[in-house]
């Protein structure tokens, strides 16, 4: 029994359980033009192919002499078409094969055409002579008083002749050929409904699909948004307290709540330097909800890039000289300054330049690179840069930083994920190297508020850092060999 | 299901639903080659390349059934290949009965199954209740080795609400009774719903024997119906 359902495809139902169809939309009219002209052509008898409401599909015809000569007179011409407009609308019957004849003695075969038992049309074969026919019949000369017996006698034997029978197997031919046509026809075109449904019904599951992900992408984003307005929070109510701590701290280092012995010194020097880290790790926490949430704001200035290299060089030499790495400053001359927020842009550098130290052991060296960009405008790292770089290459297109270690080196695989927030790339490495995992994705969001990208590779140019046996391979997944990050911000194009 | 009151012709539509090469087609085929032209068209495939029906399989049926009525009956096979899974539920709407044709062998006893569960997600994806559809079951390939035994099939078809049929459908064995037992019961839901016994002064008890007569059914119609294990098909079912 049939439901309806949302879905339901109607015309499909329609063309599969046979209801509405149509002789034109099973056949090519063409194709139906084409079976009567080679009939025609084989048997000299005038063919025509009339669907169900009486519309013509198809013929092949050529006017008789006789029904020439007729149309020039009045009566002639009368009866001639009261006979055509009789054979048209002539019911081929239960049986599907009826003749009609014609004042002339000539008969029109009528056959229907029929296809999954319903009536789809009609095929009319005529007027052709039967071969019993020898004398012009009286009806024919009574039809007009001009009718001239001799033009009629001398014309009449000009009309195709042929016996009843094997019009009668020509008919039945004719009507299998078009069954098979029909039939083919048939299952064309509801191959291609079905093509069509199929599609329409994997498009709507599609759809639905779509529809469950884009609401549990939803829930997610608002997750996330919790999670964000809880780190704020958190974050607020740890640096509070906090604050307290470094500033008691500090008063008691500064003898105000009287003289300390050094060992008290010493252990107030301790909660104060471990203050300063939690207080720095509360304010990245910070930066990372402000970015998240999009309150950070930048204060813009003119930015020269080599003044913040050399500032984060100055800020960094110490610490690397304690650890014995050798950290140097590329500053390329007369560098574009471009609008960005110099603060923000050290915090950047700062934070890249520090995490090379401190992944990179004893002996290992650190550059930090500044220059001119002029590769292509995006600077991106497309495989298809080196083409019609020639283009590309004359034009100032932007600054780009580089901070290159001979570190541990970050696996291939990994580097896609450390710019994600909280991302570390094992597990036994945090407790080794310590930090958050907020910097690199701080670091990002930084950039891009610059218009700028970020990305890391391989360090392919490092020689085994100093101290280490020379010859030392590289393992497989990039490790060992040291990272670099190549930070680019465009120019305005003018 | 669609009637025409006023040319008194009742088209019925019937699928052949069950899992990839259990031999729906080959149903079709058999029927086909059993049947004598008078009341039966062409049989319609729409398939791959290698022989694996694509969107579905269509055979024609038309009878004058006794009284005034004109019936059509439309056989569907729908392709059992898992990733046709759309098509299925296209073919499956508006079926007014459904045989279920799964392979004796006990390597396909899950495929079976899974088709099985299938056939339930589709019938209500477009709001049917396999419940109230009539619903034959046939066992085909008994010709083969390593399928469920007779016996098993006889005492777990005593559990089960549907007619069991065996069959060989490539030799046209239980192909006939298949579709009878079918024919039978879509006859006795769509009149009980509709009355069409009375409307169209149809004598159902004489429905499926004039019917099997018009196909050149040569064989006691009652005898192919009754081979069924579990329930007969011409026996009401117990209300649910």
């Amino acid at each position: 029994m049939s439901a309806q359902t949302p879905h339901r495809n109607d015309p499909l139902e329609a063309l599969t359980m046979g209801t509405g169809l149509r002789l034109e939309d099973l056949v090519d009219r063409e194709a139906l033009q084409e079976v009567c002209k080679s009939f025609f052509g084989l048997f000299g008898i005038p063919v025509r192919i009339f669907n169900e409401d009486g519309q013509l599909l198809g013929d092949a015809v050529q006017e008789q002499a006789l029904c020439q000569y007729l149309q020039t007179l009045r009566d002639g011409r009368a009866a001639c078409g009261a006979t055509v407009t009789a054979v048209k609308s002539a019911s081929p019957g239960s049986s599907g094969d009826a003749t009609h004849p014609c004042f002339t003695g000539s008969l029109y075969r009528i056959v229907a055409l029929d296809y999954d038992g319903r009536r789809l049309g009609r095929v009319i074969i005529g007027p052709f002579l039967p071969v019993e026919v020898k004398e012009v019949p009286r009806s024919l000369l009574r039809i007009d008083a001009g009718v001239e017996p001799e033009k009629a006698r001398e014309l009449m034997p000009k009309m195709p002749r042929a016996r009843t029978e094997t019009v009668g197997r020509i008919a039945k031919h004719m009507q299998a050929v078009l069954d098979l046509i029909l039939f083919s026809g048939h299952r064309a075109l509801l191959t291609s409904q079905m093509h069509l449904a199929s599609v329409r019904e994997s498009y709507r599951e599609l759809q639905e699909q779509n529809q469950k992900l884009t609401e549990s992408y939803e829930k997610l984003k608002e997750l996330d948004r919790l999670k964000s307005n809880f780190l704020a929070t958190v974050s607020h109510e740890l640096r509070t307290p906090l604050t307290s701590i470094l500033g008691y701290s500090e008063m008691l280092q500064e003898g105000i709540g009287g003289p300390l012995t050094a060992e008290q010194q010493d252990f107030v020097t301790t909660i104060r330097d471990k203050g300063e880290q939690l207080l720095a790790l509360i304010r990245s926490l910070l930066d990372q909800s402000k970015i998240e949430s999009g309150t950070m704001s930048l204060k813009m200035a003119d930015v020269a890039i080599g003044t913040v290299v050399s500032d984060v060089l100055s800020t960094l030499l110490p610490a690397a000289k304690r650890k014995g790495v050798a950290l140097t400053a590329e500053i390329a001359p007369r560098i574009p300054s471009f609008r960005g927020d110099p603060e923000r842009l050290r915090q950047v550098f700062l934070n890249l330049a520090e995490n090379a130290l401190k992944f990179t052991p004893g002996g290992g060296r650190v550059t930090l690179v500044a220059a001119t960009d002029t590769a292509d405008a995006g600077g991106t790292s497309d495989p298809d840069d080196d083409i019609g770089y020639v283009l590309f290459a004359s034009k100032p297109t932007g600054v780009l930083v580089r901070v290159e270690d001979t570190g541990i080196g970050i696996p291939h695989t990994e580097r896609s994920k450390i710019f994600d927030a909280f991302y570390q790339v094992d597990g036994s490495s945090t407790r080794e190297h310590g930090g958050t995992g907020l910097g690199l994705s701080i670091v990002k969001r930084l950039v891009e508020m610059h218009g700028g990208t970020i990305a890391v590779d391989a360090n392919t140019a490092t020689v085994p850092p100093a101290g280490r046996v020379g010859g030392d391979v590289a393992p497989p997944s990039g490790r060992g060999r040291g990272s670099v990050f190549t930070v680019r911000f465009p120019l305005p194009k003018r | 299901m669609q009637l025409d009151f006023v040319a008194r012709e009742l088209t019925i539509k019937l699928v052949y639903y069950g899992p990839a090469l259990s031999g729906k087609t080959t149903n079709l085929q058999s029927l086909h080659r059993l049947t004598t032209d008078a009341s039966r068209g062409r049989l319609m495939t729409l398939e791959t390349r290698d022989d694996r029906t694509l969107f579905f399989d269509l055979l024609p049926l038309a009878f004058k059934a006794d009284g005034d009525l004109s019936l059509r009956i439309k056989l569907f096979t729908v392709p059992g290949q898992v990733i046709h899974a759309s098509t299925r539920r296209l073919v499956l709407q508006g079926a007014d009965g459904v045989a279920f044709i799964g392979d004796s062998q006990l390597t396909e006893t899950d495929n079976n199954r899974a088709s099985f569960l299938d056939l339930r997600q589709n019938l209500k994806d477009n709001g049917l209740d396999l419940r109230k559809m009539p619903l034959v079951i046939q066992f085909n390939k008994r010709d083969l080795p390593n399928i469920r035994g007779d016996e098993e099939i006889a005492q777990l078809a005593e559990h089960g609400r549907e007619p069991v049929y065996k069959a060989v459908a490539t030799r046209g064995d239980g192909v006939l009774e298949t579709f009878l037992g079918l024919v039978t019961l879509t006859w006795a839901r769509l009149d009980a719903e509709h009355d069409f016994s009375n409307k169209f002064r149809v004598k159902s008890e004489n429905f499926v024997a004039s019917l099997a007569k018009q196909l050149g059914v040569t064989t006691d119609p009652q005898g192919l119906i009754a081979a069924a294990v579990g329930r007969d098909p011409r026996t009401r079912r117990e209300a649910t």
